[in-house]
């Protein structure tokens, strides 16, 4: 079938701003994207530039972005692209520089996962044997151990667009990969550097990674992973943690959420005091509500739920 | 139609006028909404992160209430919607957990039988109320008006809990903004975030991605946007100011929860829309909408 492909081109030492080039191919359709760039270079264009290499999705070579949405290309077939505009607009992984046309500079994306230690640290064996993993054991780092290293949920990552101290969901989910290994003895160093300026605390959940990752690592799941064994572990001095305990605590209080004394809980005093002048705004917009909830009905059995559980506010 | 209605905590406080007007909506819709009074927080996805087994009880602590009452949940908040979706999830695919989680609840008098099905607002709308319905009872039509559907992740992702819609490719809010009249807008950040999760973790890269959407909306021509979930509301319109203050720019682009704007296409009074409280104003637009019912 005939497809309209436009690819984002730029060569940073001939040009100085990326244009669009538009491209039409007789192409089967159901061809991957991949097979459809090499057909473009083989037969219309053969400076266009782009990675590949196994063709399986394995090696993680290829990942792009086609109509928003980070992809590797060898794995996406061309009828399966249903979001977006009917003609493909091919560009480079975003929150990358690009080295030319669909080439990014993966430099922030190792330097983000040499952070995380990406290395076992190996306990003492345990007699004279190896240290034994148990299936369940293995299982809990079985997803974020399938990571290939491709790009796709950094190039889309919400807050690595607009903080470039985020590490990003693939090193956090490689964080979690050695924070869950048990034959691993750094369990706690790893813990708080994860947590350290907040990082596995500044992801605002907005499971792009998980819509974006072609092999199921679900980073968000290990993100949260590492955020439940953080509390365990006690390091709780943090935005983060103070933000998830307020709610534990005020479903006991009342039931409710109390946004207006979130802020307070969550960033401290001398933090909250400059956000008064945004905190007046609101509250001349009608926009803070009583510091004082109501209770709901049946607040006791909340109370009881807590007690049983054992668990303290 | 009937259903247990769980409007969330923003949609109880700051963004009040998103219960106000979903009330509104369901009136004139014939739609009837029951208050579930002894309701906690769903934990909005952190009570599960300060601990889970905890967020299980308090859940179902919640259906097993809408159980009681022979109800499935409507909620007008994404997070609440994503939230209880997902544990709604793992309780009726883990007996052994269900057990555990009853355990608790009957020494308060209750269980979870994994009856309840959640939905929302924009779901029920769509495709339960349905689009011709809906247009069919539009006093004000918004034609005068491109608007940006911001869907908000929550309603969205994870596709295989929510499984409403393809992620990638929503249909729902652009579908309910063409049946109310308006012109829906393409742009990249209709599936995209507004940060809204840590904005009091990390505020600076909150309000950039929020910022960051009301530009890419207003880059494609829109007038306003609209948004079916109250966190959203927050970020992209009380906000506002201050991530134009960070990008030194401004867009000044009006934000409407989703009750407001079906409510103003359904002619209710304007009034009782509370467009005062907006940090952005949408006088313009709302003006440009009663010109048009006038003309």
């Amino acid at each position: 079938m005939r497809r309209k492909i436009f690819i984002k081109r730029f060569d940073p030492e001939t040009m100085e701003d990326a244009y669009i080039q538009g491209f039409v191919l007789d192409i089967a359709k159901n061809a991957t994207l991949l097979e459809a760039l090499i057909k473009i270079k083989e037969d219309q264009d053969g400076t266009l530039t782009f990675r590949k290499s196994c063709r399986s999705s394995i090696c993680g070579s290829c990942a792009l972005t086609v109509n928003g949405v980070a992809v590797l290309a060898c794995s996406t077939r061309l009828d399966s692209i249903d979001w977006g505009e009917k003609d493909l607009h091919i560009e480079p992984l975003g929150n990358m520089p690009v080295i030319k046309d669909l080439i990014v500079n993966f430099h922030p994306f190792w330097h983000e996962i040499e952070k995380t230690m990406p290395w076992l640290e190996a306990k003492e064996a345990e007699g004279d044997r190896e240290n034994v993993v148990s299936s369940e054991e293995a299982r809990a780092i079985h997803e974020s151990a399938n990571c290939i290293m491709c790009g796709a949920c950094f190039g889309d990552c919400t807050i690595r667009e607009t903080d470039d101290n985020f590490m990003g969901p693939a090193a956090l989910a490689k964080g979690w990969r050695f924070v869950a290994d048990v034959r691993d003895s750094m369990k706690q160093e790893r813990l708080e550097l994860l947590s350290e300026d907040c990082n596995v605390w500044d992801c605002t959940r907005c499971n792009l990674c998980i819509d974006r990752c072609p092999k199921e690592v679900r980073p968000l799941d290990q993100i949260v992973k590492i955020r439940e064994e953080a509390v365990k572990a006690g390091i709780t001095d943090n935005k983060g943690v103070r933000h998830i305990m307020a709610f534990q605590s005020d479903i006991k209080s009342s039931g409710k959420l109390n946004e207006t004394t979130m802020p307070l809980k969550t960033v401290g005093v001398l933090r909250s005091l400059g956000m008064i002048p945004m905190a007046l705004r609101m509250q001349m917009k009608g926009k803070v509500p009583f510091p004082i909830l109501k209770d709901i009905e049946g607040i006791e059995d909340v109370e009881k739920i807590y007690e049983i559980m054992g668990v303290d506010e | 139609m009937k259903y247990a209605y769980y409007p969330g905590c923003a949609a109880e406080a700051i963004m009040k006028e998103a219960n106000d007007t979903t009330i509104m909506v369901a009136h004139i819709l014939g739609i009837e909404l029951v208050d579930m009074k002894n309701a906690t927080c769903c934990g909005a996805g952190c009570l599960d992160e300060a601990n889970k087994e905890l967020s299980y009880v308090i859940n179902a602590r919640i259906f097993a209430i809408a159980e009681q009452m022979g109800l499935d949940i409507l909620t007008i908040c994404s997070t609440c919607l994503q939230t209880m979706a997902k544990i709604n999830k793992e309780l009726k695919s883990d007996p052994e957990l269900l057990e555990r989680t009853n355990k608790v609840l009957r020494e308060v008098g209750m269980e979870y039988k994994g009856g309840v099905k959640m939905t929302h607002l924009l779901w029920v709308l769509a495709k339960d109320y349905g689009l011709n319905n809906l247009r069919k009872k539009v006093k004000r039509p918004l034609n005068m008006l491109n608007i940006a559907g911001f869907y908000g992740c929550h309603t969205l992702r994870p596709g295989e809990i929510l499984g409403f819609e393809d992620p990638r490719n929503p249909q729902s809010l652009d579908l309910v903004i063409s049946a109310l009249g308006g012109h829906p807008v393409e742009y990249r950040g209709k599936t995209r975030c507004c940060g809204f999760h840590t904005l009091l973790v990390n505020e600076r890269a909150s309000l950039k991605a929020g910022g960051k959407r009301l530009q890419e909306a207003k880059d494609q021509g829109a007038d306003c946007m609209v948004t079916p979930c109250p966190l959203c509301d927050i970020s992209l319109d009380v906000y506002q100011g201050e991530a134009e203050k960070l990008y030194k720019k401004k867009t000044q682009l009006p934000v409407f929860n989703l009750s407001q704007l079906v409510a103003l296409a359904l002619g209710a009074d304007v009034g009782d829309l509370k467009f005062k409280k907006h940090l952005v104003s949408p006088q313009s637009v709302v003006e440009s909408v009663l010109a048009g019912q006038r003309s």
